[in-house]
């Protein structure tokens, strides 16, 4: 159980690390692409991640950075590409809305938010088509919950019984809009989803052990052929909707202890110093972690721009 | 040996059979495309031969389309299809944004092999939201190849071609040539996605359509006769463009004259034209016939003047070379319905 979480914890430690050093990069020297920090929001994206295999797949949005490590993507290459280089995932033509590492089985993310959602549909099809053993996981926010198509897929993906899995992140902002601002009274995820026949489960997104555990129930659940299934994890994004600053006076809870008190990392560091795992040992692991994620900035840092010439490549196969 | 006489309709759901055939990753989707006649006759009985590859859907063109892009991601082949192009605009996130996309913005070796079939344009009482043809939307879009298959022969050659093809591609079928006949090979062969066709060389003038426009264009020739040798051009392609094609063409005629079956504003002949007029090799203005700048209403009594009909076309060419125009009326049925005529 120790070894299980202390993995989790560096997993998620590791995206926080990659994420601060960007953003700090960021702050000092302008990065031309946008981005959209997943600070706040990593026991989503690791949770989940470990309740898959390696050979399920994986599809993200424009906040997909944390989504893609936890799946194993290369860090050097996502560097690369959020600096634009010709060693990145993209080769510099995507940036940081467009992650890609199928090596690992994470076949994409795409920011036109529930875009994704008949995409890993898609996914999900190929696989039932073929009678494979995996399943699809999609992460959207509660801002692309909203979107119709999120609808036509889970009748689709329920008509067809395939095996996917959507991850409502519901950091209960989209953007700076609160999510009383956006639905009507009344409103009822869990209805909505059930009302498609479909599978739904709502977890503490800010507390690893409840994502891992719902999100492996719903992967079960998935691999006996039964049809879609939704997870929303209530999480909380620390940072603005896509710049590395914390403005207290867009919502009230942006306010630091309020974050702290959120903050999914802070909370599983404390659950391994209960369980007996040393201050020192992790405060020692975070460090090689830093450390790690320092030489991969640097190395993209100084990777070699993409060619004036590729602007005009790769617009067909 | 008597020829094969098959119809447009025909040709596409013969060109699908043998796709599929061939390929058992090639799956059909699409509203009502299991039915008897499905897809108006272009995928019929191809559910009973492939019960497990042909799909009708839910009403949700997003839904469907996207779930076709991520299958074509995961590496099949499906071809879906849009009865009109107004309900395929649901799904413009997938097809503009998604499929057109993807390859480029992951850097290269990220194939989408998907095949879109969309029924464009022209049919009587369908009014103003059921005859739209949209080509220059679609022929802005990076990242998609879109052809405009103007005969069955073409009809067939294109859909093979572009299930074979790794990139998106969109074939916009002009509805008003589903009834139209021609010789078509009985096995598999393809066409080139990418280029125009010289239907007919000729010195005095280059004539460009596509589509159902071209065969608009071809029935004014048989009514020209040897009053002009004309140059007519099948553009085939609107993604991309064939310029280099029309260009040489015109390097010989030196005279231009398009023929759009949508409006003339960000229709397909005024980019024909501004590629003529870039490449200098115009001696006098082109001429550009076109639907107006209106939507194509349902009485009959004001769409027959809304499409550039053969007689017109004719005339213009004839007035262009300082010529008699011609006098001929036209009948109801060939104003307003489909051709069935079969083409050489």
């Amino acid at each position: 159980m120790h070894a299980t979480l202390l993995k989790a914890y560096k997993k998620m430690f590791l995206i926080r690390a990659a994420e601060q050093k960007i953003a700090d990069h960021y702050l000092r020297n302008k990065i031309m692409s946008f981005v959209h920090f997943y600070v706040g929001q990593e026991a989503v994206a690791v949770g989940v991640a470990d309740s898959l295999g390696k050979s399920d797949k994986m599809l993200g949005n424009h906040r997909s950075h944390g989504h893609y490590l936890a799946k194993g993507g290369n860090m050097r290459a996502m560097m690369c590409e959020l600096l634009g280089k010709e060693a990145g995932s993209s080769r510099g033509k995507g940036g940081s809305m467009h992650m890609i590492d199928t090596s690992v089985n994470f076949v994409g993310s795409t920011p036109i938010l529930a875009g994704v959602v008949p995409l890993a549909c898609g996914v999900a099809f190929e696989q039932k088509f073929y009678k494979r053993k995996n399943i699809t996981v999609a992460f959207l926010g509660d801002g692309a919950f909203e979107e119709g198509v999120v609808y036509e897929t889970l009748n689709l993906a329920g008509l067809f019984r395939l095996p996917l899995l959507l991850v409502v992140e519901n950091n209960l902002f989209s953007v700076n809009s609160p999510l009383t601002d956006r639905r009507a009274r009344g409103h009822d995820s869990k209805t909505i989803v059930e009302g498609f026949g479909a599978k739904y489960m709502r977890a503490d997104g800010n507390n690893y052990r409840d994502v891992v555990k719902k999100a492996s129930a719903l992967t079960r659940y998935l691999r006996g052929g039964s049809g879609p299934a939704v997870l929303e994890c209530v999480t909380y994004r620390h940072m603005a909707h896509s710049a590395p600053i914390f403005d207290e006076s867009c919502r009230a809870e942006d306010a630091a202890e309020v974050r702290k008190a959120k903050d999914s990392i802070a909370r599983l560091r404390r659950e391994l110093i209960k369980s007996g795992i040393s201050e020192k040992t992790i405060a020692r692991t975070e460090k090689n972690i830093e450390q790690g994620v320092e030489k991969d900035l640097a190395y993209a840092i100084a990777a070699p721009l993409p060619k004036k010439e590729t602007l005009f490549t790769d617009l067909y196969v | 040996m008597s020829e094969r006489i098959l119809k447009y309709t025909e040709a596409l759901r013969e060109a699908t059979d043998q796709v599929m055939a061939q390929d058992s990753s090639v799956c059909v989707f699409g509203l009502g495309v299991t039915y008897k006649n499905g897809a108006d006759g272009t995928t019929g009985g191809l559910k009973q031969k492939y019960p497990t590859r042909v799909f009708d859907t839910p009403v949700s063109e997003h839904a469907v389309t996207g779930m076709a892009v991520g299958s074509a991601i995961s590496g099949m082949r499906p071809i879906v299809h849009h009865g009109r192009v107004e309900f395929s605009l649901l799904a413009a996130d997938q097809m503009f944004t998604q499929a057109a996309k993807w390859n480029y913005m992951f850097g290269g070796n990220h194939p989408v092999p998907i095949v879109i079939r969309i029924a464009v344009g022209r049919q009587w009482g369908n009014g103003p939201q059921h005859t739209q043809s949209l080509y220059g939307m679609f022929g802005s879009v990076s990242g998609l190849k879109v052809v405009i298959p103007s005969s069955p022969r073409m009809a067939k050659g294109l859909l093979i071609a572009a299930v074979r093809d790794p990139n998106p591609v969109v074939i916009l079928e002009p509805r008003w040539l589903y009834a139209l006949k021609q010789h078509v090979p009985e096995g598999i062969y393809v066409e080139n996605l990418g280029k125009a066709q010289v239907v007919q060389s000729g010195k005095d003038i280059t004539l460009v359509s596509y589509g159902d426009g071209l065969v608009s264009a071809r029935e004014a020739l048989s009514i020209i006769g040897e009053k002009a040798s004309v140059e007519l051009i099948d553009l085939v392609s609107i993604n991309p463009v064939d310029h280099e094609t029309v260009i040489a063409s015109v390097s010989k005629t030196k005279r231009l004259m398009v023929v759009d079956t949508t409006h003339a504003s960000f229709g397909i002949g005024s980019e024909i034209i501004a590629g003529a007029a870039k490449a200098g090799v115009l001696s006098s203005a082109p001429v550009h016939l076109s639907c107006p700048d209106v939507p194509c209403p349902t009485s009959t009594a004001l769409t027959e003047d809304y499409y550039p009909t053969k007689v017109i076309i004719a005339t213009t060419i004839l007035k262009a070379m300082g010529k008699a125009p011609i006098e001929q009326t036209l009948s109801f049925e060939e104003l307003h319905l489909a051709p069935s005529i079969t083409l050489p």
